[in-house]
């Protein structure tokens, strides 16, 4: 039988769903070392950036699934009258990046750097299940400590928080090499 | 000095300092705090002769800034280095502060087009037939914590809509009395004497039916069409031969 390794990895992709699948199931499946199916899914996930696929791979947290490329939606608009689709709000975006790049971080923090209270926010993202709470910080009066979810990388399309686009500096060196290009 | 508003929704006082900044060209890093007071304090007023409610967060920020620039106002006392302390680090701060919301603020873009394409694009559920094979192999080893339990919770009660999606619509019967008197007349020709209650209700799906039928033979009970008797638990009838029309 002339089956391939990526073959597999595809059905199984494939069953799985949304639910998705992790290194650590798909190369026991495989009977390989994860690093190997790790370099055979991300071939494959290059093969599929293809403009002639209609299907992703998407890779968050190490858990792999298809999704559909964002061009079939018009489509299947005109077969099926989709929702509309899910929005974030400005100050639900501003205070999920700030827990993205800070996590842990106690309502406070974020409150100091948005000038706003955060209170109402947090209990709508927590209910979204884009934040959630990771314990108490050691400083006085113990206050609860939020970080994000997988939700939210997969909402995100980060493969992992170190994909997050690197914060602007604005230090003296950056401004005046800014300066220069004007 | 003239103001003009607009109409733009400001998240926080650090979002609008950092709109009044760009619009009067200020730059951020050699700040002209004294200038952006101005225009911070005056759009809080117009915000206010307006009468649109002023969150109490931008008075906050304009109470302090207020300090600020009244403190600058005062007669410097030269023996007094504090005092000279006090506003550098007050200015300082603020840069600091709007800096690093301005950063913040920068990132959200990205990560708003992130968002938007992610959301054009669609995963398709788990086989159903898979998940009810896997299920109770995967409940031994099972780790999670509570927010996976409500996740699975969410999951569980979606997956039992798309299992139960056929639409349902309960229409209920309306019969009136007068109708269902007819019906039972009809009926009551076809059937034997006597006749029980249950055999005039046998065709009767729903409560609301039966309690129809039951007024519907009390009132032929009033009118003298029917006659009866109870006997074991069972209402009987006969036909009292007296239609209760020609009169």
């Amino acid at each position: 039988m002339a089956m391939t390794i990526e073959a597999v990895l595809e059905g199984i992709l494939f069953v799985f769903g949304d639910e998705g699948a992790s290194l650590a199931q798909l190369s026991d499946a495989v009977n390989l070392p994860s690093e190997t199916v790790k370099e055979i899914l991300d071939d494959m996930a290059n093969t599929y950036k293809d403009e002639k696929r209609g299907f992703e791979l998407s890779v968050f947290n190490n858990s792999y699934k298809f999704i559909s490329k964002p061009f079939v939606r018009e489509y299947i608009q005109r077969i099926l009258t989709l929702s509309k689709t899910r929005t974030l709000s400005q100050s639900a975006l501003e205070t999920l990046a700030i827990i993205a790049y800070k996590q842990p971080v106690t309502r406070i923090e974020i409150e100091e750097i948005r000038g706003v209270g955060c209170d109402m926010m947090l209990k709508k993202l927590m209910a979204q299940d884009l934040v959630r709470e990771a314990g108490r910080a050691e400083s006085a009066g113990r206050p609860i400590l939020y970080e994000i979810t997988n939700e939210f990388l997969d909402l995100f399309k980060l493969i992992s928080l170190d994909e997050l686009p690197h914060l602007p500096q604005y230090e003296e060196t950056q401004m005046s090499e800014q300066q220069l290009f004007e | 000095m003239s103001f003009t508003v607009n109409s733009t929704v400001f998240e926080g006082p650090l979002d609008l300092m950092l709109h009044l900044i760009k619009e009067k060209k200020l730059d951020l890093f050699a700040l002209d705090v004294d200038v952006l007071i101005d225009q911070y304090i005056a759009f809080v007023h117009t915000m206010e002769k307006m009468h649109l409610e002023v969150a109490s967060e931008f008075l906050v920020e304009l109470a302090s800034l207020t300090e600020y620039k009244s403190r600058k106002c005062l007669p410097r006392d030269e023996s007094n280095l504090d005092a000279e302390e006090y506003q550098k680090d007050t200015r300082e701060e603020l840069v600091r502060r709007l800096i690093e919301y301005q950063k913040f603020k920068e990132v959200t873009e990205t990560l708003q087009i992130r968002f938007e394409e992610r959301s054009m694009q669609i995963a398709k559920p788990i086989d159903r037939e898979v998940l009810r094979m896997a299920e109770e192999e995967n409940l031994n080893f099972l780790q999670a914590d509570s927010y996976d339990l409500i996740k699975a919770m969410k999951r569980c009660l979606q997956r039992f809509h798309t299992v139960s999606n056929t639409e349902v619509r309960i229409t209920q019967r309306e019969l009136s009395i007068d109708q269902r008197t007819n019906q039972l007349r009809s009926i009551i020709e076809h059937l034997p004497e006597p006749f029980s209650f249950s055999d005039l209700t046998a065709d009767c799906l729903e409560v609301h039916l039966v309690i129809v039928t039951f007024l519907a033979v009390l009132d032929m009970l009033r009118i003298q069409e029917l006659i009866f008797t109870i006997e074991d638990d069972e209402i009987w009838f006969r036909r009292s031969g007296y239609d209760g029309y020609d009169d």
